[in-house]
């Protein structure tokens, strides 16, 4: 009864912390000198800070972590969500993620614009990573069920790590995308996963391998 | 048309899409050299094959794009004159496929636009396009046991229109024998008309408009409502017609009087908006008419309307006058006003252009010098053909600098072949309405 009270009543301060970050990030344009000042300026102390996130760093690993949680979370509370197919699946989850970044456009630009080309491990977007490898491998299994996708030796391991890199492209797109309503975006998302899923398919090229396999072996 | 080309590759970037026609570019190349090395053993052979496989390769490449490369397909089709045979059946088929959007995207898109997802808005709704538009797809929705067609449109389609067009150019010029500043005059017109048509809410009210203004007036023609509540921006929803595409409905063999009666009003209802709205629906391909077996018809797709200005109007109208083409000082007037001839023109050009421009409108005119027309007749059509070839392999007319003829025309022109060709496909005798000042019999040409 006690645990369950300090989870209810963490949750505020733990997003109350979030949102005067982001705000002071958005007004300055840059962290706040110390969690100390931070701290005091939210009218609480340093250690409720800690008690929550022990960085600034951290703090902003959460906050990319909750703008997926949010987009998963949207995505369940659509009805036709669970009949997608797998490409659909991951279809949406861009999409989602593109308008829930739209309302938080300001505060991700920021971090986007730091993102350097080949730099596939941003540290700010860890925990993110962490939740999307989660989502990405429920929908390959879903995939590799309906044959969507083709499970091959070697490969078929690195396909989670191949979206991942696609999605690191389709944040820097939108990030740069200047077109109304950010409908190239969309297009690139519509795009690139379409290329994703058909090279995880079937293709001739397996063909290809498996005939050649079969000429080595047998001649 | 029933099967789509799901596509496998969908080229990503413009550069993809540039290497995609280059690509094209080349195989059309290599079949030129495919030709003239069977000719030097037959050299009875013809174009025919060579157009063929000119077409085929074009045809696989232009599927391949969506938006403006397709439309420019679709508009390349319906030039029937400009073309040989054996590309029309191929560019017809273009104008029903497209590599279809995903369903999340739809998804997203009503998200966007009416704030809503469509299974909350309609109580069915098909997840996968049930028709190709030219810039977007049609779905299928109910609602309270009515049936909807909500048209989508691709995203990012206004912003490719330029750069779609750009890469067509190099491949135009080539392959339709068309001089630079012939295809500039062209691709202007073409690419505001293109614009327009990816502006829905234009589309919107225009269709609202000239659906009502026709509304009743012609028999056996019927329009789609239009519901402003379930559109905006990138979705148009209007009533979903049935009936059957041409080529199908001319599968089930109806009956000559239906023919008819099918053509009759096709050409009523092109009268009417060339003389009393002057306005008119400028995008006469035969997936935009849907046929009944009562020999009703539904129109649809009134994104392409081309506003005829009344100065274009009189001069463009006149020359289907009583006597026009005996009357020297009119012809002048008239070819003057119309841009056939220029400001430069040699007396010899003035001559050969005035020639040229003659013969083709004695062609083009002839059934407003009947009474009642029988457009089945093929013999019509191949000589607008076969004058089409020989004016466009004219070393003057190759040489002139400068298109002519009046931009308006474009449209104007291509929706009388396209009614043309329906009427020519219907096999329909049309008794030839026209307005009053228009009215006599001309002298008969050609």
């Amino acid at each position: 009864m006690a645990k369950k009270q300090t989870a209810k009543t963490a949750k505020p301060i733990d997003s109350k912390i979030k949102e005067a970050y982001i705000d002071f990030v958005l007004e300055h344009g840059k962290e706040p000198a110390s969690i100390y000042k931070f701290a005091k300026d939210l009218k609480m102390t340093e250690v409720d800070f800690y008690n929550h996130f022990n960085s600034f760093k951290a703090l902003q690993k959460h906050i990319w972590a909750d703008f997926l949680k949010e987009t998963i979370a949207n995505l369940h509370a659509e009805e036709t969500f669970v009949e997608y197919s797998s490409r659909e699946k991951l279809l949406a989850l861009y999409f989602t993620l593109i308008e829930v970044l739209k309302s938080n456009r300001s505060y991700a630009m920021m971090d986007l614009q730091k993102l350097r080309k080949g730099d596939l491990k941003p540290a700010f977007l860890d925990a993110f990573k962490k939740h999307f490898y989660k989502f990405v491998d429920e929908i390959l299994l879903q995939g590799k069920e309906t044959e969507e996708i083709i499970d091959r030796p070697v490969i078929g391991d690195r396909y989670t790590e191949g979206l991942w890199i696609q999605t690191l492209f389709i944040l820097q797109f939108w990030a740069n995308d200047d077109s109304k309503d950010f409908e190239k975006t969309d297009a690139a998302i519509e795009k690139a996963v379409n290329v994703a899923y058909d090279l995880m398919g079937k293709s001739p090229l397996d063909s290809m391998f498996d005939f050649a396999k079969f000429i080595f072996q047998n001649r | 048309m029933s099967e789509r080309k799901e596509q496998s590759r969908i080229p990503i970037s413009k550069i993809q899409r540039a290497s995609k026609f280059v690509s094209t570019g080349a195989k059309v190349g290599g079949n030129y050299i495919k030709h003239y090395s069977k000719k030097a053993f037959n050299p009875k052979m013809d174009r025919s094959q060579l157009d063929l496989d000119n077409a085929e390769d074009i045809y696989e490449s232009l599927s391949e794009l969506k938006g403006s490369a397709l439309k420019v397909a679709q508009m390349l089709s319906m030039d029937r004159n400009l073309l040989p045979p054996a590309y029309q059946e191929k560019f017809t088929m273009s104008q029903y496929s497209a590599p279809p959007l995903s369903y999340p995207l739809v998804v997203k898109t009503f998200q966007k636009t009416l704030g809503k997802s469509p299974d909350v808005i309609f109580d069915t709704f098909t997840k996968n396009a049930v028709n190709a538009a030219s810039m977007g797809q049609v779905h299928q929705a109910t609602k309270d046991g009515k049936k909807f067609a909500v048209k989508i449109q691709y995203p990012g389609v206004a912003d490719s229109i330029s750069s779609d067009l750009r890469l067509v150019r190099p491949f135009a010029t080539r392959l339709f024998n068309m001089s630079n500043a012939e295809l500039d005059h062209y691709m202007s017109e073409v690419e505001g008309k293109l614009m327009e048509e990816a502006d829905y809410d234009l589309e919107l009210r225009r269709s609202k408009e000239i659906t009502e203004a026709l509304a009743g007036k012609i028999e056996g023609l019927y329009f789609p409502k239009y519901y402003e509540e379930y559109s905006g921006g990138r979705v148009i929803t209007m009533d979903w017609l049935d009936g059957v595409h041409l080529k199908e409905f001319l599968a089930t063999n109806p009956s000559q009087e239906t023919k008819n009666k099918i053509g009759q009003a096709l050409w009523d209802f092109y009268n009417f908006q060339f003389h009393e709205l002057k306005q008119v629906h400028a995008d006469p391909h035969p997936g935009n008419f849907m046929f009944m077996d009562d020999g009703t018809m539904g129109i649809i797709d009134f994104g392409c309307i081309k506003e005829i200005p009344d100065d274009f109007y009189e001069n463009y109208f006149a020359l289907l006058k009583p006597g026009f083409l005996q009357d020297k000082s009119e012809i002048d007037k008239r070819f003057k006003a119309l841009d056939f001839f220029h400001e430069k023109d040699t007396p010899a050009e003035r001559e050969i252009f005035s020639g040229v421009f003659t013969e083709m409108i004695g062609m083009l005119s002839k059934p407003f010098q009947y009474d009642v027309f029988n457009f089945g007749n093929n013999a019509f059509f191949e000589e607008i053909y076969a004058m089409g070839e020989r004016v466009s392999k004219m070393k003057e007319v190759r040489n002139s600098n400068g298109a002519r003829g009046s931009k308006h025309g474009l449209y104007v022109n291509r929706t009388y072949f396209g009614l043309y060709n329906m009427l020519n496909q219907l096999d329909a005798e049309v008794k030839i309405t026209k307005p009053e000042w228009l009215n006599g019999s001309t002298e008969k040409v050609a």
